[in-house]
């Protein structure tokens, strides 16, 4: 079971290339939609007298290899082990969700481009990824929409009334969800019920990708760089906040 | 609401219920524990009892602390201290009573955490002044919340209150108490043998200075929104001296704390002219209220009236002179971790306006009117006093139980205790606490039940906001001009201008008479009518409908009492323009009022003050 | 001066609505971020601005009378017991301050009930809980009966 690539069995009714050509502008669309939305907003004019504004309030500069290592301990902790999360249960949410989609994400790819037909099986190893990551999402994230939520956990809102800010966690699920369903549907044999599957598949997909000017989605790319600016007000003596105190140092 | 979600109604049984988690509640809920040990008490807060209430940001004073076990002052020290501000009225039992137990307050407050500041020499807490004892308060409420949730069997936070509930067979017995979830918008029916009010008193009945954003900016604070009167007001109890409103002086805009200044700086203040003006208002305040002004300290009212006066006669800004005092750099240090522990929002003001008081003297103001029981103001309920000091007329068996059987109160809820602050509303909350169990007990098998029509009924009453705008919401397009239903805030800022101009707030001066009291009341019974086309659009906006329905019973209630008092008893608190002196032959009396629900009407009396205390 | 939330820095914790005294710190709808929905009831009493794990919460002094280009920030470590602040002023002046906030670990009060229970009789009388010792004086103060004036 779930050993075989399931984009290789779509393929006796869509041609390879088409799945090929969809990541490829549904890639796309999320770099067009993140620059639209930056140009849109001013947000990047605004990022950019940001750290303006910070250089010029900094009390000390920082060397090249200072910056880096900032660099590499943002990646490590808060990339690497979503470690700006307080709350444990939003860590560990937020962890299952990204891993998964880093492997649910990567495999695909090899899949698709990699071994597109049938006549080039990919390793079982392959398939049995891709579900774990589609697992890994479907726990993290159903776990986040009807429990972690801030909005159901600490407003009292019904896990079931919608916002706008729920429009990337409903994409998320809508796509992966419907990818399992979409294989299970496939192995199973019927043609009909696989093509209403995998359409239903492809739009949530679509969505997800399309809407990243208006969804939380392009948080991937904003929380890293806006970690490593934290970081490096803090480091440069250019943050508003007061340095830490030392123990009994009031009267 | 949601399309899955509905209304379910939540029942909580206790044997003690507290309402309001702040100083007063808090200290409520340790005494209770103590004294029963097998009881259920309940805590119920409609914010969150680590931050709620008027020590949200901290405070760096304790103002009522005797130093007994130094010989600093004695219990009857602080009656003749309180009564003096007061102009002679306070309940001397009730006032003696805290007085003699704060101190055992004061050190449980320094054996929980709470850092005071220490005299170098003799290691005795810091006076700031004969009353007032320093400390680094700014985690003064999360150390007491830790206590009271230590003592409680539960705490409800984010539920607000909103009726209170009879006894079925008993008359003018409370049984409990209705409200709903701000969260989840549930419905509670409290069940309960003994009650105990500790709500917040009255923030904004009256126009304050600043009506932007700036309205947020009280003195006192804004969820003070007079739940302390509005529940015993609604069900009939005694209340007393709600024409006793507190005006302040503080800072300019942000209306940060003077007494450190005045008391550990020393500075002083004067006019725009760099004169003292004080002196020059004697003879004219003597005129008005006799030799009261030559008691000392000057009663703060009196104060206020030089200022008033002064300000009047085009002789302002008045300022606060701290440039000399500042150039100390512990007393700069003290001044500015003043306002961080008490008022932050004084440190923005003077940042945003580049004043540092090393180079210029700032500017004072004086206050919108606010209407509350534990400062230098003494309204709330009128309550019974300490078995062995009070007197007769005083008292009618359990200490701090207001005129309905099984209801108690503490805090800026009870009237006539002046200068109490933090420590002493802790204070009257712990006997509140202890009366209560004793109340309890006594009961044995006569409890109270409810009455399951008043509770269903209360329901809708409850929610009939929400209703009102889901409802009346589709007559209109957009915005928040509806034909059929006010906002919260229309009906506040209403509120605030009929108080304003009616009845002695700041754009009058301070002044008001007959005519414009009764037209007040005109208003007044009309907005009270349009409480019940409050439109609120979610939880949040319920709150507030609710916290307006509070401080309207509770303005009504303040105006009819500022309307029997004929006589200008407080000068720089308020003035009656057609009576404006004071008048001890006739007026050195509690006023009282009792509302009755079924009538609707008032019955206003005079009650003795007894001087139990040379 | 009312609060705002730094879009970058909050990530929609939730501990600014836990506790805010006053029910203004909610969710925006598009962010799923925390804002405040009513200035106008803010007291400044910074509990969220304190309670934010991510620092992302500010406060501006009002509009009505504030100008633009100050800053009070605080940072309180709950654990050490300690409070900081920075105060900027509009021309650029700084002052610290820090100052303690507790001297005993948090969690740490007993509980009422860990005392011995009181004895029936003490029920009625006027000592509360810990008295007279935390009073330290001998006696609880009363009334002698010649000062009590009768109606």
């Amino acid at each position: 079971m779930f050993t075989s690539n399931p984009f290789a069995d779509l393929t006796v009714f869509l041609p390879p290339l088409v799945m090929q050509v969809y990541i490829v502008l549904m890639i796309f669309a999320v770099a067009i939609g993140t620059l639209f939305d930056m140009l849109h907003k001013s947000s990047a004019k605004f990022f950019a007298l940001q750290r303006k504004k910070s250089q010029a309030a900094a009390t000390r500069r920082l060397s090249g290899a200072e910056t880096a290592s900032i660099a590499i301990r943002t990646i490590a902790k808060e990339v690497a082990t979503s470690g700006e999360f307080c709350n444990p249960k939003r860590r560990i949410s937020h962890l299952l969700m990204f891993y998964g989609f880093l492997l649910h994400f990567i495999t695909t790819i090899v899949m698709v481009f990699g071994y597109p037909t049938q006549a080039t099986p990919a390793p079982g190893v392959l398939p049995v990824l891709w579900n774990i990551g589609a697992l890994m999402i479907l726990i993290g994230g159903y776990w986040f929409f009807f429990f972690l939520r801030v909005n159901v956990a600490y407003e009292g809102h019904s896990p079931f009334s919608l916002m706008r800010a729920d429009l990337f966690i409903v994409t998320l699920l809508g796509s992966v969800t419907l990818a399992c369903i979409w294989e299970i549907v496939q192995i199973a044999g019927n043609l009909t019920t696989t093509k209403i599957a995998f359409g239903l598949y492809i739009f949530f997909t679509t969505l997800l990708f399309v809407s990243v000017a208006w969804s939380k989605l392009a948080h991937m790319f904003y929380k890293p760089v806006m970690a490593f600016q934290r970081r490096v007000e803090e480091a440069n003596g250019s943050s508003t906040l007061p340095t830490p105190a030392a123990r009994n140092e009031g009267r | 609401m949601a399309l899955f979600s509905s209304r379910k109604t939540k029942f909580v049984d206790s044997d003690i219920l507290v309402i309001g988690g702040g100083f007063g509640g808090c200290g409520a809920a340790y005494e209770s524990r103590y004294w029963g040990r097998d009881l259920k008490v309940v805590v119920v807060e409609k914010a969150n009892i680590e931050r709620s209430g008027a020590g949200a940001q901290g405070l760096y004073a304790i103002n009522c602390y005797m130093g007994m076990q130094w010989d600093e002052n004695q219990p009857e020290d602080h009656v003749r201290y309180a009564r003096n501000d007061l102009m002679g009225l306070v309940r001397e039992d009730l006032v003696f009573d805290i007085a003699r137990h704060v101190d055992s307050t004061v050190h449980k407050f320094e054996e929980w955490g709470l850092p005071f500041m220490k005299d170098k020499e003799t290691g005795r807490y810091l006076r700031e002044g004969k009353w007032q004892i320093m400390i680094h308060g700014e985690s003064y409420k999360p150390i007491i919340a830790e206590a009271a949730r230590k003592a409680a069997s539960e705490v409800y936070n984010r539920i607000m209150v909103t009726h209170l509930l009879m006894d079925k067979a008993r008359p003018n017995r409370v049984a409990g108490a209705v409200g709903f979830s701000v969260r989840d918008g549930n419905f509670y029916v409290f069940r309960s043998k003994a009650v105990i009010i500790a709500a917040g008193g009255a923030s904004h009945i009256f126009k304050p200075h600043s009506i932007g954003e700036g309205m947020g900016r009280t003195w006192y604070a804004p969820w003070s929104s007079a739940s302390a009167y509005g529940l015993p007001i609604q069900i009939g109890a005694k209340m007393t001296q709600m024409e006793n409103r507190i005006v302040l002086t503080r800072f300019k805009d942000g209306y940060g704390p003077v007494g450190a200044y005045f008391l550990h700086l020393k500075t002083t203040t004067e006019n725009a002219y760099g004169e003292n003006y004080e002196p020059n208002w004697y003879n004219s305040i003597k005129e008005m209220v006799g030799d009261y002004v030559d008691h000392q300290p000057v009663p703060t009212c009196l104060r206020n009236h030089a200022f008033l006066q002064e300000v009047m006669a085009g002789r302002g800004p008045i300022r606060m002179v701290t440039k000399e005092a500042f150039k100390d750099p512990h007393k700069e240090t003290v001044g500015w971790e003043n306002f961080l522990g008490m008022t932050i929002g004084q440190a923005v003001v003077w940042a945003s306006q580049n004043i540092d008081p090393k180079e210029t003297n700032p500017e004072l103001v004086m206050s919108e009117p606010y209407v509350m029981g534990s400062h230098a103001t003494c309204s709330g309920a009128w309550a019974s006093g300490p078995e062995d000091c009070a007197p007769a007329d005083y008292q009618w068996g359990y200490n701090r139980m207001m005129t309905v059987d099984g209801l108690f109160g503490a805090g800026d809820t009870i009237g006539g205790t002046a200068h109490k602050f933090s420590s002493g509303s802790f204070t009257e909350g712990r006997i509140a606490g202890k009366s209560a169990v004793k109340y309890v007990k006594d009961l044995g098998s006569d409890q109270p039940q409810l009455n399951e029509t008043e509770y269903e009924d209360l329901k809708t009453v409850v929610y009939q906001p929400i209703e009102n705008y889901k409802v009346g919401r589709n007559e209109i397009v957009a915005g928040t001009v509806s034909p059929s239903y006010i906002s919260p805030l229309q009906g506040i800022q209403r509120l605030e201008k009929i108080m304003d101009e009616y009845a002695g707030g700041i754009g009058t001066f301070y002044m008001t008479n007959e005519p414009m009291l009764n037209r007040g009341l005109e208003l007044l019974a009309m907005l009270k009518e349009d409480l019940d086309h409050i439109g609120a659009e979610d939880l949040h906006q319920l709150q507030r409908a609710w916290e307006l329905n509070h401080r309207v019973l509770t303005s009504e209630c303040v105006t009819r009492h500022t309307l029997f008092r004929q006589e200008t008893r407080w000068p720089g608190y308020y003035y009656r323009a057609d009576y404006p002196k004071l008048d001890d032959t006739e007026w050195h009396v509690f006023t009282a009022s009792q509302y009755d629900p079924k009538t609707g009407e008032w019955h206003m009396t005079k009650l003795p003050v007894h001087h139990i205390i040379e | 001066m009312p609060t705002f939330v730094y879009m970058a820095r909050c990530d929609g914790c939730g501990q600014c609505v836990d506790i805010c005294p006053s029910d203004i710190m909610h969710i925006d709808r598009t962010y799923r971020r925390a804002y405040n929905i009513e200035p106008n009831f803010c007291w400044e009493c910074y509990a969220c601005v304190k309670a934010c794990p991510q620092n992302a919460i500010d406060v501006r002094g009002y509009a009505d009378f504030a100008p633009l280009g100050h800053s009070v920030r605080v940072l309180r470590e709950e654990e050490k017991g300690m409070i900081s602040w920075k105060i900027k002023f509009r021309d650029g002046r700084e002052k610290n301050f820090v100052s303690p906030i507790r001297t005993t670990p948090w969690g740490s009060i007993k509980s009422p009930s860990d005392y011995d229970a009181p004895s029936p009789d003490a029920l009625n009388g006027q000592e509360l809980a810990h008295e007279p010792e935390a009073l330290k004086v001998k006696t609880l103060p009363t009334l002698p009966v010649s000062q009590k004036k009768q109606v």
